[in-house]
């Protein structure tokens, strides 16, 4: 069994070999070869990670893939593997399983498009540095991913390169990033200085010998942490994500909801063993990813543009994520992943097709009604919105349900305000079910407000854009059913992953209890959707507008004014400084050193009148001067 | 021979270059077939013998010279890139490519005799020596401004060298070494008290610091590299006029390890500063040559950081840094002479939407720009991740900063590629020819040789740097707790 999961190595490689393809070829290849080439080369992949996940699952044992050394000084050595187990082949499953649908999905979308093979070769590569990520058995091999799929998410925001602004979004994204990946990399090098080691089993190994929360264990999670913010869009680095939203959706789909982003999720709960001896560093994640959920909740209500609201509903939902590894509940956090992997990609596929269909129109006051006229893509995007509300029996609500109930039961949150943390997450789930439901309503439900020249020509989308829809509305309600409360039947992901990640305390309360904070959880999700009803339905467009005049509104729509603020604080003095280092340069160092020195124009006055300027001139004088310097030497050697 | 053979075919060519520049078709020939038997030799380097020959018995010089350890590295990367380099000069320079082809040949030999050198006066000599061709290229090919950055670069390198010569020769007689030999300079000159070593240390690092080139020596090299010819060619050759860190890793620091120790802190400290300031002034820089001469600084401040740091794993770093960014830096300086070829500026705000008329370009220039700015996976990561890893392991905090850099170079990085080839395109430009694909195909090759397969290549840095780490415990204080001098990379 262990040899075929081995083969799971080659998922990556045959993404990137799609890559290459498409990138070389591709634009001598018909439409839609390049689509089928780059759907192939990842639908492989799934059959590859599926195998992986049987052999892993029969044995219960890792299996580690090796490629030789990569680094070496000393007794150090960093070899480059893969280290397959059952929360690596997970991630696998989702990469390889969603982003098949997506690839096929963008045969549809990418229709006609100019970039159709270079979107492709952009979308493989995605891909395979994101395999990379989650399989990687070292910190630096996971860095290569990390950069990797950094390096994607620029290339495909900025697809349609000709617009400045789509441009300048994808800038945005690498340079935001980037300040996270600092993070990654200075982590790394006090692991290196604290452990020795920078491959994961082998840190992973050692954790439990450190002293408990020291302060280079806490400095390291802290900056673990610093390098997830980046990349899972959390406080205060999530400022990219929303402009993300100017590549095509189905990028946005795949890497910027369902598993690019969810990537910093990933990195804690595969670094959980150090966070296990760094409780203080623990807490700091789960007060980010509580206060990330919150914030960006409010942000979502105020947006006008489709995909905007979903991508603040994306960095709220990451919070949940980094909540519950910050809780300490791991499986909960990569569970969050997986549902929100269906009903989040759903969603953006739908928002897709709704705007395929108006021909680009994205904001959703100039929609309404949809639902009647796409009956596949409304039908759809019903069931992700109300599997993302938290409505019973659907997959986000266990999940969601699973998150908030580990906060308010942590052992490592129970000194720092996990009762708090608790609230705050409840509140969140609420305004989550609302603004779903106003985009819901708005974009699908309702009177139509289309342009009449966008209306005439609404249709559904072809089924190679519809038939992904269905399945991933299938997976948004089944998924859910792998993580039944634990008090009600057995929780198979809990158990899976609790083999590859560090086990957190929690309180156990009364069965009563528990049904107690179920029941919380569903009214929450109800009280939220029918505050939505009120709202949009029952007060029609009058209440709204009425809300919409409010302080509070307005800082949503704004997203509290944090991009404004770090435009001030960070790219004015960036640019101010780098002038100023120019100018410095220039006026000060140059002629500080040589010109006010009088240096310069000295001999260079000594060699214009010596030999009338001429450059070639004293370049000979140098070579002369060289020369005899070596005859000299040689002179003196003979003499002696 | 295979050592000694490095520096004499180009030597060779080059004479035989200029000899058949009437024909231009025979100095073609002749410049490239001596360019890729030099890349054949420089393959061969590793394991290859010692060459040891009396010079100038009177006054303990030989001339001896050795392939292995870092100079394998840095040799192959530098006749790697001579391919492209000559391609270009020989197709593109207007007036007197034969010349040029020759200077460029003439400067692969210097540089191949500095690393290989085992003898100090032999690599004084070399040092100094690659200044001609270096001043040449620059003074007779050179920009409107060639005489006043040919004077500047002239003026600190001299300056800088004569410091170092007093040093190197003061060195033997205080010490009473046998020989300028590498091996019998190293057996006493870590005895010698340790204010002299300070002294002759910051000898030797004027010259060298120079040369690295470090904060605040640096600005000829910006003017250099504007003033350069702007088909790039002369650019390539990066580590021509870069040297100084692989002094420094070579001899400074191994021949006077005390005085190193001492000093070094004050050098690493100058060394984080030049990783930001570079990166600083890339961002702010709008001519396309002092942008990339910006970017190239900043990684020589993460070079030095490596080398200052004095841990293992950052001295192997630093090396194959050097040898790595030669790849990046020259293929940019590539892209670069291109861009000039078809626009005739260097102005980055004349640019825009080169992506639509010249994908190929683009995507080959994009590819570059990130193994520029140490995207994992491409030609600068291994080595500037060593260098700062090590680094960070004796000093944190410089290290720390240093790696701020890394920021900074992905802002200049995605400003560069998106004002050059993104937004809307007013100017069709054609994409690349046949040619410039085999200008570019070394250059892809070298990025992702030294980004994949670093292991083999540390490993024959790492033959030299245990010498210099070696050098170093020796003069170390007695250990402390936490905070020593380390030999090996993980306790």
């Amino acid at each position: 069994m262990t040899d075929l999961v081995q083969w799971a190595a080659l998922a990556p490689l045959l993404a990137l070999a799609g890559a290459f393809v498409n990138g070389l070829f591709g634009r001598s290849l018909k439409e839609p070869a390049p689509g089928i080439v780059g759907s192939v080369a990842v639908g492989a992949g799934f059959v590859l990670s599926l195998i992986a996940f049987f052999g892993v699952a029969g044995t219960g044992e890792a299996v580690r893939v090796g490629f030789g050394d990569f680094l070496t000084a000393g007794s150090f050595t960093l070899a480059l593997g893969f280290h397959l187990d059952q929360l690596s082949v997970l991630m696998m499953l989702i990469i390889t399983g969603v982003g098949f649908l997506i690839h096929v999905y963008s045969i549809g979308y990418m229709h006609g498009d100019p970039g159709y093979s270079r979107y492709f070769a952009q979308l493989n590569l995605f891909v395979a540095s994101m395999l990379v990520l989650v399989m990687a058995d070292s910190f630096v091999l996971m860095f290569v991913g990390w950069e990797g799929v950094g390096v994607c998410s620029f290339l495909l925001i900025g697809f349609w390169y000709r617009d400045l602004a789509n441009a300048s979004a994808g800038r945005k994204a690498f340079i935001v990033n980037r300040v996270g990946d600092v993070g990654f990399l200075l982590a790394m090098f006090l692991t290196f200085k604290v452990f020795g080691s920078l491959d994961i089993q082998t840190v992973s190994a050692m954790a439990p010998t450190m002293l408990y929360g020291s302060a280079v264990l806490t400095g390291i999670g802290l900056l673990y942490l610093l390098a997830a913010a980046g990349k899972s869009a959390q406080l205060p680095l999530h400022v990219w994500l929303p402009d993300a939203m100017a590549g095509p959706t189905p990028v946005s789909a795949l890497i910027h909801a369902a598993t690019m982003v969810t990537a910093g999720v990933y990195l804690i709960a595969r670094t959980s063993a150090v966070y296990a001896v760094a409780p203080g560093a623990l807490a700091t994640v789960a007060w980010v990813g509580v206060l990330t959920a919150l914030v960006a909740a409010i942000a979502a209500v105020g947006q006008t543009d489709i995909k905007r609201i979903l991508a603040y509903s994306t960095i709220s939902q990451v919070g949940f994520m980094i909540a519950a590894v910050g809780a300490g509940a791991y499986w909960a956090g990569i569970f969050h992943v997986l549902t929100h992997a269906f009903f989040k990609a759903l969603l953006f596929l739908g928002a897709g097709s709704v705007i395929h269909a108006l021909g680009g129109e994205q904001d959703v006051r100039k929609m309404g009604g949809l639902g009647r006229r796409m009956k596949v893509t409304g039908t759809t995007a019903l069931i992700a919105t109300l599997a993302i509300a938290g409505v019973p029996f659907l997959s986000g609500f266990f999940s969601k349900d699973a998150i908030v109930v580990a906060t308010f039961t942590s052992g490592v949150l129970g000194g720092v305000g996990g009762e708090v943390l608790y609230a705050l997450l409840m509140i969140t789930a609420g305004i989550t079910a609302f603004y779903m439901f106003r985009w819901y309503y708005l974009v699908f439900a309702g009177e139509e407000r289309l342009e009449r020249a966008v209306s005439d020509k609404v249709h559904e989308s072809p089924s190679v854009m519809t038939v992904p829809l269905v399945i991933l509305a299938v997976g948004s309600v089944l998924v859910g059913y792998l993580g039944l409360p634990a008090f009600l039947a057995d929780n198979r992901i809990a158990a899976w992953l609790g083999h590859a990640t560090a086990a957190g305390e929690f309180s156990h309360p009364s069965v009563a209890t528990e049904w107690l904070l179920l029941l919380a959880s569903v009214l929450v999700a109800f009280i939220g959707l029918a505050l939505g009803y009120w709202v949009y339905v029952v007060g029609k467009g009058a209440m709204a507008r009425r809300l919409g005049n409010t302080p509070l509104a307005g800082a949503s729509r704004g997203a509290f004014g944090v991009d404004a603020l770090y435009k001030a604080l960070f790219v004015d003095t960036g640019s101010g400084t780098a002038e100023a280092v120019t100018l410095l340069d220039r006026e000060v160092v140059d002629r500080g050193l040589v010109g006010l020195s009088g240096v310069v124009p000295l001999i260079g006055g000594l060699l214009r009148r010596w030999q009338s300027g001429q450059v070639r001139a004293y370049a000979f004088a140098m070579l002369l001067g060289a020369a005899g310097l070596l005859a000299a030497v040689a002179l003196v050697g003979v003499l002696k | 021979m295979t050592a000694v053979l490095t520096i004499l075919v180009p030597l060779v060519t080059a004479a035989l270059v200029l000899l058949l520049r009437n024909s231009v078709l025979l100095a073609r020939l002749a410049a490239m077939a001596g360019a890729v038997a030099t890349l054949v030799l420089a393959v061969l380097l590793p394991g290859s013998r010692p060459f040891s020959a009396e010079w100038l018995p009177g006054l303990g010089v030989s001339f001896s010279v050795d392939g292995n350890g870092a100079a394998s590295v840095l040799v192959f990367a530098v006749t790697l890139m001579m391919i492209p380099a000559l391609l270009v000069a020989l197709t593109r320079v207007e007036k007197g490519a034969a010349g040029f082809a020759a200077l460029l040949l003439a400067a692969e030999a210097g540089l191949a005799g500095i690393f290989m050198a085992r003898d100090l006066i032999v690599f004084y000599v070399f040092w100094e020596a690659t200044l001609v061709p270096g001043l040449l290229l620059l003074g007779l090919y050179g920009g409107e401004k060639r005489r006043e950055a040919t004077t500047k670069y002239l003026v600190y390198a001299v300056t800088g060298s004569f410091f170092m010569l007093v040093s190197i020769l003061a060195l033997k007689t205080l010490s009473g070494a046998a020989s300028f030999d590498v091996i019998d300079l190293m057996l006493v000159t870590p005895d010698l008290p340790v204010v002299t070593q300070t002294w002759l240390f910051i000898g030797l690092a004027l010259g060298m610091a120079v040369k690295l080139p470090i904060w605040p020596l640096h600005s000829w090299l910006i003017d250099l590299n504007e003033q350069n010819h702007p088909s790039g060619a002369a650019d390539v050759l990066g580590s021509l006029y870069k040297v100084g860190a692989f002094g420094f890793f070579a001899w400074g620091i191994p021949l006077l390890p005390a005085g190193a120790s001492r000093v070094g802190p004050v050098l690493l400290a100058l060394a984080a500063v030049t990783a930001l300031y570079g990166a600083f002034g890339a961002i702010g820089s709008t001519h396309l040559k002092r942008f990339l001469a910006y970017g190239s600084l900043s990684h020589m401040g993460i070079i030095g950081v490596g080398i200052f740091g004095m841990h293992l794993a950052g001295l192997n770093g630093a090396m194959y840094f050097l040898a790595a960014q030669m790849v990046s830096t020259g293929g940019l300086f590539l892209v670069g002479g291109m861009l000039y070829h078809r626009r005739r500026t260097f102005d980055l705000r004349e640019y825009g939407g080169v992506a639509r008329s010249a994908p190929a370009l683009a995507a080959l220039g994009l590819l570059t720009i990130f193994a520029f700015i140490g995207v994992p996976g491409l030609s600068n990561f291994p080595g500037e991740f060593m260098s700062l890893l090590g680094a960070f392991k004796n000093a944190p905090w410089p290290a720390a900063v240093a790696t701020l850099a890394v920021i900074a170079a992905g802002v200049y990085g995605v400003n560069l590629y998106q004002r050059v080839f993104q937004g809307p395109s007013d100017v069709p430009v054609k994409d690349l020819d046949g040619l410039e694909m085999y200008v570019l195909l070394p250059v892809v090759v070298g990025v992702l040789w030294f980004g994949v397969m670093a292991a083999p290549q540390l490993r024959r840095i790492e033959a030299q740097s245990q010498l210099t780490a070696l050098q170093l415990e020796r003069v170390a204080a007695p250990p402390m707790p936490g905070e020593t001098l380390t030999l090996g990379g993980a306790e």
